[in-house]
């Protein structure tokens, strides 16, 4: 081969390291990007007086003879929407039973469409579930409802080949001629002043518990049980595996023992995270019955096995790092070997051990199989520090799952979802930086 | 006055006290031990009543799932295929493009450039399962569903068009070495404009065939399979990096000295080195994908067959950790039935497929250090 396809080879086999390295990165930022961008979005957005509403009722929030004004102003500038209904259907009941049939679809039709864009219609008996109670709180998702109120979705299956392609109709095409006519664009038009939109901060998300499944409020029950969860399996690892590390790095000689030790501590980091879900079913609530049913006692116990080796290794790692000189000083200076570990090794080891403890917190905070057979709820309220023995409770991994894959309204509650998924990743992803900040620092002071 | 010599009672009490202190933490440690039997006795223990009841055919060889009809079938074949078929799948992302990285971050980069990659892996490795989950759900399969067709087109230009034109330009290269000075230029040339202009067909015809393509659903095999391979990839790269870093510098510099450039030494020197730790790597990944839950479940489809054919990847999948996920809601009500074990079951296949990964890549590992230390 000659010398210049020699260097090509090398050129581009670089170039393809690096081409590697950059895929990675590329990844990184197209998974994050629309996390963030639209998490936020559960915080930060455009409200309409509904939201504003919600707030002043349901918490007391904001300037109540403000807040009723603006509520008065959008009342009036809803009035004739209300008024153009109530006297088509006057008309309608004088009318023939030919005629009422006709617009008796349409006009229920309609008037679903308007009471989810803009609440419930004034002199109806209030409904029972929350998510009827308000209209559209948000702006962009009000938006969705006014094209759903002004047209209609049809679907077109005439060609059997294909899918069915869906086709927008006006409704209004169903009232021409009609009382109703003038409805559609005075929507359309006049939107902004009956739900008068306005930037909102509603930081709250992350305090408030959640209302009629998540259709409306915070997410604080799921903070609150990721917290519960996560101290908790820590509590249960961190002693046993800063014990098990102490006694790998200081205590164990090489032996056949703990060599099968040592591959059991590998083979349970390669547990898969489901079946350590149903080992929690089986072994911690059904034969060892520390709950009735799940409980987050149990999900703690869960995880805190599954996060177990990480800490082990981790803490072996941090203690095999500190000088030997330490701790042949100290025995020189006539500690026994306990005295030696506690008071020299383990402060010295202290920075790393926590980094590895930080990273499996943020394993631990983030994992969802383990916790769904043994913990984990769907809706639920914040639970009182008692009651992790007995009780299940929402999380962020969970509700992420539960509310994007098997809630009745995904699409409506997508701002939800987004919000939970970035608060999991930016806590997860603030334990790590927080650990690859410490490990920095560690090793600057270990090179001096 | 204290005196230096302690009395024999103090010195038996020390001695008794740091053997029971010895022996506590050996208990303590052991419990890692105790957990991994318990994990084996109880899932095998609730897996076996299923092998009982049903017998071991119809699980392995049918594909039959229907565990809530008047008669219950469990062939869970198309389980074991689903997860077959995204673990390849992700290993075919994860493996060139982490093996390619490790050797990127170990002899390329400069070390100032390193700090700036090893959070990269950090962070991609750290994200929640679910959130990549959620991804693949929201973002990922809605893009392939509607632009699939056009995405795989212009990834297979990105990938095939460097290559391609690398291939060509080494091929004749080689091939005219053998020529005589004069005629050498005008034949590579030649051999160039003929190789390049069939590739560039060839490039276009599957560019246009996969932009035909119409993707049914965006939730099938090869959605799950990129982002399960972007998961298991830092787990491939820093396994693997430790492993290439482990192959000494001596045979680095023996290679360069001997006129190597820096592709041939790593190719023909370092990886054959550190191909046990790349091997290990390699599995690890793997069962990072095959144990993996909340992707699969999210974003697979969710279909219990087999894609027809059975490497078809834009065919939704179902695998056997979303099985368990899904099903034991169900099946929980009625704790001791078919169709609760045969979950247990399931959960044994995955337990034992880990153990004897995780068995091979420990003796790998130990293989290699042995070499390495001796």
């Amino acid at each position: 081969m000659r010398l210049e396809t020699r260097k090509l080879l090398d050129r581009s086999f670089t170039g393809s390291g690096i081409l590697a390295i950059a895929l990675m990165a590329a990844a990184l930022i197209v998974l994050l990007a629309p996390m963030f961008t639209r998490g936020a979005g559960a915080m930060f957005f455009t409200a309409t007086i509904e939201h504003r509403r919600l707030m002043l009722e349901r918490f007391d929030r904001g300037n109540r003879p403000q807040l009723e004004a603006e509520i008065e102003n959008a009342r009036k500038a809803r009035a004739p929407v209300y008024r153009m209904l109530a006297d088509f259907e006057k008309r309608l009941e004088a009318g023939d039973a030919a005629e009422r049939r006709q617009y008796e679809k349409p006009l229920q039709d309609l008037k679903k469409a308007i009471r989810t864009l803009l609440g419930p219609i004034p002199g109806a008996p209030c409904p029972m579930l929350m998510r009827d109670q308000y209209g559209q709180t948000r702006w962009d998702r009000a938006q969705v409802k006014l094209s759903h109120a002004l047209y209609r979705e049809e679907w077109d299956y005439s060609d059997p080949t294909r899918s069915g392609i869906m086709r927008l109709e006006p409704r209004a095409a169903d009232f021409t001629g009609t009382k109703l006519d003038p409805i559609f664009p005075y929507l359309e038009q006049n939107l902004n002043r009956m739900l008068l939109p306005r930037r909102t901060v509603y930081w709250q998300f992350l305090t408030d518990t959640s209302f009629d499944s998540h259709f409306f409020g915070g997410i604080w029950p799921e903070i609150l049980g990721t917290f519960y969860l996560t101290v908790g399996a820590m509590l249960f690892a961190l002693p046993l595996g800063l014990i098990a590390a102490i006694y790998l790095t200081e205590y164990a000689r090489e032996s056949r023992f703990i060599e099968i030790l040592r591959t059991c501590i590998s083979t349970l980091a390669g547990v898969p995270s489901i079946v350590f879900g149903l080992f929690g079913l089986a072994f911690f609530i059904n034969t060892l019955k520390v709950s009735s049913s799940k409980s987050v006692l149990a999900g703690a116990m869960t995880l805190a096995l599954m996060i177990l080796p990480t800490i082990i290794r981790a803490a072996e790692e941090a203690i095999r790092a500190v000088p030997a000189t330490y701790k042949e000083a100290a025995l020189s200076l006539g500690a026994g070997r306990w005295h030696a570990v506690w008071t020299i090794i383990l402060p010295a080891a202290l920075p790393g051990i926590l980094t590895g403890t930080v990273i499996s917190m943020g394993r631990a905070a983030g994992e969802t199989a383990p916790i769904i057979f043994t913990a984990a709820v769907s809706v639920g309220k914040p639970l009182a520090l008692w009651q992790v023995f007995t009780q299940p409770t929402p999380a962020l991994s969970w509700n992420i799952y539960n509310l994007a894959t098997e809630h009745e309204a995904v699409d409506e509650i997508r701002h939800v979802q987004y919000g939970l998924v970035l608060i999991l990743v930016s806590l997860v992803l603030i334990l790590n930086l927080a650990a690859i900040f410490m490990r920095a620092r560690i090793s600057k002071r270990l090179r001096g | 006055m204290p005196s230096l010599r302690l009395s024999h009672r103090t010195r038996l009490r020390q001695r008794i006290g740091a053997a029971l202190g010895s022996g506590l933490l050996l208990a303590v440690t052991s419990l890692s031990m105790l957990a991994v039997f318990f994990i084996f006795f109880f899932i095998a223990r609730d897996a076996l009543p299923f092998f009982r009841l049903q017998g071991m055919r119809e699980f392995f060889t049918s594909t039959h799932w229907y565990p809530s009809a008047g008669e219950a079938e469990f062939g869970a074949l198309a389980m074991f295929v689903g997860s077959g078929l995204v673990t390849m799948g992700a290993t075919l992302v994860a493996v060139p493009l982490g093996i390619a990285a490790a050797v990127c971050l170990s002899d390329v980069i400069p070390f100032s450039l390193r700090q700036f990659v090893k959070p990269v892996i950090e962070m991609l490795a750290a994200i929640p399962s679910v959130a990549y989950g959620f991804f693949a759900l929201v973002v990922f399969a809605p893009l392939l569903q509607q632009q699939g067709g056009h995405l795989l087109a212009v990834a297979s230009w990105i990938l095939g068009l460097p290559m391609a034109v690398l291939g060509i330009v080494v091929l004749s290269d080689v091939v005219t070495d053998r020529f005589q000075d004069r005629s050498r230029t005008a034949v590579r040339m030649i051999l160039m404009a003929l190789l390049g202009g069939g590739t560039l067909a060839g490039l276009a015809w599957v560019g246009h065939a996969l932009s035909a393509l119409k993707i049914a659903s965006g939730t099938n095999a090869l959605n799950v399979s990129i982002i399960l391979g972007i998961m298991a990839l830092p787990t491939v790269v820093s396994v693997s990096e430790d492993a290439l870093q482990a192959v000494g510098r001596e045979l680095r510099e023996g290679s360069y000295a001997l006129g190597a450039t820096r592709a041939e030494m790593v190719v023909k020197t370092v990886l054959p080195a550190a191909a046990g730790g790349i091997l290990a790597a390699v599995i690890l990944g793997i069962m990072r994908a095959i144990g993996e839950t909340m992707v699969v479940w999210m974003a697979s489809g969710n279909a219990a067959r087999i894609p027809i054919p059975w490497y078809n990847m834009l065919d939704p999948v179902r695998t056997l950790t979303a099985t368990i996920a899904g099903d034991m809601g169900e099946a929980d009500h009625v704790t001791g039935s078919a169709r609760y074990h045969v979950l247990f079951a399931m959960a044994l296949c995955l337990l034992v497929f880990s153990f004897v990964c995780n068995f091979i890549s420990e003796g790998i590992v130990r293989r290699a250090r042995k070499k390495a230390g001796g």
